[in-house]
């Protein structure tokens, strides 16, 4: 039988096909018929996979292990958020995530324009199209299947050791990085900002082949949407993993945060692009949708480098067949993008203008796409050519002899030419060009004699550290730049930024006033995240605090440097209290045993009783199951060595109930007694424990006065454990991040790190999300 | 029109040639080769699921502790934690003369690391030769930490 959830999928690819044939005839042949057809069937296919999405998540909340993909990203004694946050824990579930938004989008693009125009029309084919594979996709690698559908489940079905009905006592359970707040945010932030870039693509797609008019209009508030919620879901993951130790701080360039930032990037080329692009039609008429196309292009190429299994990363979703349906996906967008991108490069006429010289806003505009596309690029490379030479040559290979020197090193230059020409366009002004140059050329001068001052800690790469070592003499040149050159061009785009704000304080008329005030927001967003991520990299110390003992609660140690730390409390405690059921309850079966007797019954409970008896070859196990209202049933288990089960214990047991048993071992008869194997009993390290988080709250001080407070913590269970530091922020921007690694021998293990100026670049995230939502709401009627 | 173009081309000239020489720079100068042991710091290690089962024949027959260390080739604080602790003079004395060393790397032995409940690099654990866990060390410590487990370890095995 197929699951209800894949039946929801099958059913929204068929009113996707309605719709997507209705939108064809009316628009090849022009026939209509069906046009009344196409906007439900969209807004239906769309409700389709809400509900789909929604039985997914009840699966989740009710615990329905007989779904293998809930069984893997859950378990019984979660609290109900990461139930919930479970669902787009794995592939499955993001894969599904992200085709309910495409068809939200389809939903609300049908509802807006009603189809109208051809453009719209046009669009949503393209829009359907993409929804349509990705619904595929989605069914290759469905949420919704069953546990026994998994190999190993079903070899043991096969062979007879489980029953054809099986289903799991309790789940495998969240990975322990993955129990945490930031989990609720991340994905979702990523697959929406992912999903909702369908269809700025789609409408450059139609453009490049039809050149309808008003595409950029029609994907503009999209892609401001996909802008926001990409660079949140980025900069929330830079957040969440600078709160979990062994990520490597707030960016590490990890392939799989590298790869979602390359298509923020040539997304933000596409919307300075599309600025220019409004005014002026003939202004980047083919850099705009190429670059729109590029964008979608690359959010595609994340999602291969998440699944692929090719990039190794933190995010450890493993291989599937999936990538390999994606790398035909984007093979066929990539071919029909350059073959419509070159077809309009060649049909365009070379435009004669009178030259008004290098120095103009369009091409100055044009070198800050330049320079968005380049910085795409070094990120681009270094996380895929690593993977280009194990696939083909079989070799590992690094981009540098840390990873990070790569990204860095190259991605320096190309910042502060991206800050230098951010300077100059937002204080561009036609009238007082020459002047403006001058600024310019000042500035860069600066910047240029700034990268040869030397201080002990300036440089964009410590090229003394051990990380530096086999670098090529050109890695070290740029290594060896001093940070310093970085603040000629920031102090100088800040001031243009000023310029600008005040200009935009001017405009009489209220939106465009409140968008120039948006748009100056991001650019100093701009600013502040190059200005904390720079710094916060380059001074942070660190100081190991070695093992302090518990019993120094109360009293301050001195760790060197003339910091010490004074433990106040140390804590352990359960993620989850008291253990929820799973199965049955034993009273129920009590009370109505002849509905359970030569069945298959899960039950759950407290070992009261236990009797180990010599059955050879084997030993059986007798245990007395009692639950919270004191009924109580028998479970027998047989096995090469004693179980190991003590009472007191909390256990799950599936297996087969029988009634009335006479045992010759232990000369008893059982009245109600299940049969299992061991493998059918749950739990036998105490459920409870399955999340135990150690906490340590601590202060800690720098020359006797206290700089920071709060706990840190170390989570442990059977899937991992995690370290989650004690972060506190100060005024100045500088933050005490004290590493707590568990508890061993009775001290803590700690390490403190006093990290400057990181709280800069959250400001910035804030700013950009400030400054593109009040853009949004302003948004232009035309 | 002429000066984007020239622009363009130059870019692109620049891009190419990025590419190429970062391509062939990590070619000649940053192949991680597995199998001289270049990127556990030195150390000499038996690798992988089967070289487990070797160093457990050896612990048993020398009656010396295991030490498995879980690594992995993108792990940033692996390198450090590789040359500055496990490369610590005193700490490498003791890992090479007292333990039966084994890596795993986390991107190859997968089954082992879920065996072990070893979810990031770099994570050690130590075993007595019967494969009883006697201590866990996530995360890239320091020498001072590391130190007193791993003597603390070799004494519980191999006594005083």
């Amino acid at each position: 039988m197929i699951p209800l959830g894949d039946i929801l999928l099958y059913s929204t690819l068929v009113v996707s096909a309605i719709a997507l044939i209705g939108l064809l005839l009316k628009d090849f042949k022009n026939i209509d018929q069906f046009d009344k057809l196409i906007i439900p069937s969209i807004i239906l296919g769309a409700g389709l996979l809400t509900a789909s999405y929604i039985l997914l998540a009840y699966y989740f909340v009710t615990g329905d292990y007989s779904f293998d993909y809930v069984w893997q990203y859950s378990s019984i004694d979660l609290p109900l958020v990461y139930k919930i946050s479970g669902t787009w824990a794995g592939q499955p579930g993001t894969y599904l995530l992200w085709v309910l938004v495409v068809y939200l989008s389809a939903a609300w693009l049908a509802w807006t324009t009603k189809h109208s125009t051809a453009l719209s029309r046009r669009t949503q084919i393209i829009t359907l199209l993409t929804g349509i594979y990705l619904i595929i996709l989605t069914l290759v690698q469905t949420p919704f299947r069953l546990i026994i559908e998994r190999p190993e489940v079903a070899e043991l079905i096969s062979s007879g050791e489980l029953t054809a009905g099986f289903v799991p006592a309790d789940g495998n359970g969240l990975n322990a990085l993955l129990v945490n707040f930031w989990m609720t945010v991340h994905p979702p932030l990523m697959f929406i900002g992912y999903a909702t870039m369908t269809i700025p693509f789609a409408a450059a797609i139609v453009y490049l082949f039809t050149k309808e008019d008003g595409w950029e209009e029609l994907g503009r508030q999209w892609t401001r949407f996909t802008w926001l919620f990409l660079g949140m879901g980025i900069a929330v993951g830079g957040v969440w993993a600078y709160l979990v130790l062994g990520w490597g701080g707030f960016w590490a360039w990890d392939p799989v945060e590298t790869a979602s930032f390359i298509p923020w990037l040539t997304l933000t080329g596409f919307m300075h692009a599309a600025a220019l692009h409004r005014k002026d039609k003939s202004t980047f008429s083919i850099a705009a949708p190429v670059l729109a196309a590029v964008s979608f292009i690359l959010v595609l190429y994340a999602a291969i480098v998440v699944r692929s299994g090719l990039f190794n990363s933190v995010h450890a979703f493993g291989d599937t067949n999936t990538g390999t349906l994606l790398i035909i996906f984007i093979g066929i967008i990539t071919f029909v993008s350059i073959v419509l991108g070159m077809r309009r490069y060649l049909e365009e006429p070379d435009k004669v203008e009178e030259d008004r010289g290098f120095w103009n806003k369009t091409n100055v505009f044009y070198v800050t796409l330049l320079l968005f596309v380049v910085l795409a690029f070094i990120s681009f490379w270094g996380i895929s050519f690593p993977a280009f030479i194990q696939l083909t040559q079989g070799l590992k290979v690094g981009v540098a002899s840390d990873t990070k020197n790569f990204f860095n090193l190259w991605s320096y230059p190309f910042t502060i030419i991206l800050l230098l020409a951010l300077g100059f366009c937002l204080s561009y002004n036609e009238k007082n060009k020459e002047e403006q140059k001058k600024t310019l050329f000042i500035v860069m001068g600066l910047s240029i004699i700034a990268m040869f001052l030397r201080t002990e800690n300036f440089y964009v790469l410590d090229h003394s550290s051990p990380f530096w070592v086999r670098e090529p003499p050109i890695y070290k040149i740029i290594g060896n730049i001093s940070v310093i050159s970085l603040f000629p061009s920031l102090i100088y785009a800040t001031w243009a930024t000023a310029q600008r704000l005040k200009d935009f304080l001017k405009i009489k008329s209220i939106r465009p006033r409140i968008k120039g005030i948006g748009i100056a927001i991001v650019h100093f967003g701009v600013v502040f995240i190059i200005f904390g991520a720079v710094i916060s990299s380059n001074f942070t110390q660190s100081i190991e605090a070695g093992s302090i003992p518990l019993s120094s609660i109360g009293e301050k140690v001195n760790i060197g440097n003339g910091y010490d730390i004074k433990l106040i409390n140390f804590s352990t405690r359960s993620l989850s209290e008291g253990v929820p059921a799973a199965g049955i309850r034993i009273s129920d079966i009590n009370a109505n045993p002849s509905k359970f007797i030569n069945n298959n019954v899960k039950v759950s409970g407290r070992v009261a009783e236990v009797e180990n008896v010599q059955t050879p070859p084997s030993f059986t196990t007798y245990m007395k199951l009692d639950d919270a209202s004191g009924a109580s049933l028998w479970v027998a288990t047989q096995a090469d060595s004693p179980l190991d089960v003590r009472t007191g214990m909390d256990i799950t047991v599936d297996g087969f109930m029988m009634t009335e048993f006479w045992s010759n071992s232990t000369q008893k008869t059982y009245p109600l007694i299940i049969f299992t194997g061991p493998e059918g009993i749950n739990g036998a390290a105490p459920v409870s424990g399955k999340y135990k988080v150690q906490s340590i709250q601590l202060e800690v001080y720098k020359d006797n006065s206290r700089i920071g407070s709060g706990t840190a913590e170390y989570l442990d269970s059977q899937t991992g454990s995690g370290t989650f530091p004690l972060v506190d922020s100060s005024i100045t921007g500088t933050d005490v991040y004290v590493i707590f690694q568990g508890l061993s021998g009775g001290s803590a293990p700690l390490t403190l790190k006093i990290i400057p100026a990181v709280n800069f670049a959250w400001i910035g995230v804030v700013f950009f999300a400030l400054g593109i939502i009040l853009i949004m709401a302003m948004r232009s009627k035309s | 029109m002429r000066t984007k173009k020239l622009v363009s081309i130059l870019v692109l000239v620049l891009i190419l040639g990025f590419a190429y020489f970062s391509y062939t720079t990590a070619l000649t100068n940053f192949t991680l080769s597995d199998q001289n042991n270049s990127y556990l710091g030195g150390i000499k290690f038996h690798r992988a699921a089967a070289g487990l089962e070797e160093g457990v024949e050896i612990a048993k027959i020398e009656n010396k502790p295991i030490m498995m260390y879980f690594w992995a080739i993108w792990c940033q604080y692996c390198a450090r934690f590789q040359t500055d602790t496990l490369g610590n003079p005193k700490v490498k004395k003791i890992l090479e003369e007292d333990y039966v060393l084994v890596a795993m790397d986390l991107d190859i032995d997968r089954e082992v690391a879920q065996q072990y409940g070893v979810s990031y690099p770099p994570y050690l654990v130590f075993m007595d030769p019967n494969r009883n866990v006697l201590d866990r060390v996530p995360g890239a410590v320091e020498p001072d930490y590391l130190l007193p487990i791993v003597t603390k370890v070799k004494e519980t095995v191999r006594g005083k």
